[in-house]
């Protein structure tokens, strides 16, 4: 991070972090940032967009942007790179057909220059589906040791049906980005 | 590596890790607290995030702020003529871009906001505009500032991750082509499978935890009685799939000349081609690159069907079976691609008690 992004993340709003969730159509991104927030989950469509929620998490407040997965949206994920503190990366472990698509589009992903700076928490989700792949099985077939080896990242097995997980996730990602962001104070 | 034991659920799991998971459920709920109090005080403090009482307000307030956008963007290529792309015009000009940018950030968030109420036509429409914004940003940008200024500053992080992009790519060629997927074992599913009856019944045992996979199959009748998690559905032809309720959601990909029955809390269906799908489903079903697909409510029935769509959430009709959203089409007159199965070509209502397991013929 250049000096300049650092006095500009200091001037923003007082402990703000910007959270950008993607990954395929029917990973659960939706259904995870509803369930950390408290709401019914109980009817949700796909996303046509994107979302927004402002999601107060310890002393921090949380922009968490939700971007649809559906091939026809993806092309509009790069939209929202602009500024992101944390990726947030969802895969359904329990679609194992399309482990290939997504190890792609994630390593894509990767190559952004505006996102280099960002941590990255991988969400191996839908944990309580039977059959589903466990998380290090996930990280082997995401090739995910492959990455920059600068990169902070970690991989977290969860639920967004029980809430299993969820905040472990959470907690690291947050408590990463705080220590860079906000290590001036 | 393909059987590991049973997976973890909430009863196997050991005594810490019960208590952490104790103190997260409390911490959601606290969440949930918090959040009930803070959109009290939204409410009572209205006048900081605009809500709009129609959708026609929004539409209102985004058209005009985006024409605001645009006369903006237009005065400042205006105000520098194209040779004029120097340094001495850009201190003048830079300022107005940056409010440009933070003008299309604001009304990107004013959508964000709202697009939970909006209908997905607008909520897709008004996403196209504010990237055609951006992108006239990004031109603008590039032709009336100059290089020279950025340059200095850009240059060495690019460098940088330029290396680092050279780096993965060489890391994941060899990856791409041995194909990590050793690791993946076949779920449960009906695979490979040419003019056969394949039945399943889901057991109580299996109902709440279980995926099933139908994949490559050719006229087959598939029946899925009782009631499972999540379903997958690949390359389908001339078949028939008759299914019971479905706790997640079905993704179908690559179905042609095929009839539906499906009951479930989400529905996805891509690359269909003439297929007709009798649903329930709680959100709206949705179609990515399908033609000829139809619709219609579902009317399936075997003993005990009621209680199992009842515990599942779809006891009640919803009536979404009809409010489709077509990915690949993003304008307010209907799409083409999908329509409703008139009323006297709907198949009626489909009993299939008589179906067990002992019918499969495969
Ligand atoms: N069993 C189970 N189902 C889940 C879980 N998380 C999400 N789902 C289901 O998966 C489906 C997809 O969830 P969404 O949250 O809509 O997925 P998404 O990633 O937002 O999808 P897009 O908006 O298209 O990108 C829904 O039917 C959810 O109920 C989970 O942890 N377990
Ligand atoms: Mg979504």
């Amino acid at each position: 991070m250049g000096l300049l992004s650092i006095i500009r993340k200091i001037k923003r709003k007082e402990k703000e972090m910007r959270i950008l969730m993607v990954g395929l159509d029917n990973s659960g991104k939706t259904t995870i940032v509803l369930k950390i927030n408290g709401e019914d989950t109980s009817v949700i469509s796909p996303t046509l967009g994107f979302n927004i929620k402002t999601i107060k998490y310890q002393k921090y407040s949380l922009n968490v942007w939700d971007v649809g997965g559906q091939k026809t949206i993806r092309s509009y994920w790069r939209n929202y790179f602009e500024q992101t503190d944390g990726l947030v990366w969802v895969v359904d472990s329990s679609d194992v057909r399309r482990l290939d698509d997504c190890r792609a589009e994630l390593h894509n992903l990767l190559k952004e220059e505006r996102l280099s700076g960002a941590s990255l928490l991988i969400f191996a989700n839908k944990q309580d589906i039977q059959g589903a792949l466990k998380p290090a099985e996930i990280a082997k077939v995401l090739n995910l040791d492959a990455m920059d080896k600068t990169r902070h990242w970690k991989i977290v097995g969860c639920s967004a049906y029980t809430g299993e997980g969820l905040l472990e996730g959470f907690d690291w990602l947050v408590q990463d980005i705080a220590s860079r962001i906000y290590l001036l104070e | 590596m393909a059987e590991e034991g049973p997976p973890p659920s909430t009863q196997t799991l050991d005594p810490i890790a019960q208590r952490k998971h104790a103190a997260m459920l409390e911490r959601i709920s606290n969440h949930h607290q918090s959040r009930l109090h803070a959109s009290a005080a939204r409410r009572s403090a209205s006048a900081a995030s605009p809500s709009f009482d129609s959708v026609a307000a929004f539409l209102d307030r985004f058209s005009e702020l985006r024409r605001s956008i645009e006369s903006d963007l237009a005065r400042c290529r205006g105000a520098a003529p194209a040779a004029a792309a120097d340094i001495c015009s850009a201190p003048a000009i830079k300022p107005e871009l940056e409010k440009v940018s933070a003008s299309i950030s604001d009304l990107e968030r004013l959508l964000a906001e709202n697009s939970y109420f909006l209908p997905s036509y607008e909520v897709r429409s008004s996403l196209k505009a504010i990237s055609d914004l951006k992108e006239a940003l990004e031109v603008a940008n590039s032709e009336l500032l100059p290089r020279k200024k950025f340059s200095f500053r850009n240059k060495a992080p690019k460098k940088e991750s330029a290396t680092l992009v050279k780096e993965i790519d060489e890391r994941k060629v060899p990856d791409e082509e041995k194909s990590n997927l050793a690791v993946v074992r076949d779920t449960p599913g009906f695979r490979n499978e040419k003019g056969a009856v394949l039945v399943k019944k889901f057991r109580a045992s299996e109902e709440d935890e279980g995926d099933f996979t139908l994949a490559n199959l050719e006229s087959c009748k598939v029946y899925l009685k009782g009631r499972f998690r999540a379903l997958f559905v690949h390359r389908l032809k001339d078949c028939n799939v008759f299914a019971g309720p479905v706790l997640g959601s079905i993704l179908i990909e690559e179905a042609s000349n095929c009839v539906f029955m499906l009951a479930s809390h989400q529905i996805r269906i891509h690359q269909a081609t003439v297929a007709d799908f009798y649903l329930r489903v709680r959100s709206r079903p949705i179609i990515e690159d399908c033609s000829g697909v139809r619709f219609a409510p579902y009317r399936l029935f075997y003993e005990g069907i009621d209680e199992e769509l009842r515990v599942s959430g779809l006891g009640v009709e919803t009536e979404n079976w009809a409010n489709v959203d077509d990915f690949k089409w993003l304008r307010a007159v209907q799409s083409p691609n999908w329509c409703l199965i008139p009323e006297d070509e709907r198949l009626g209502s489909v009993n299939i008690s008589e179906v067990t397991e002992q019918d499969n013929d495969n």
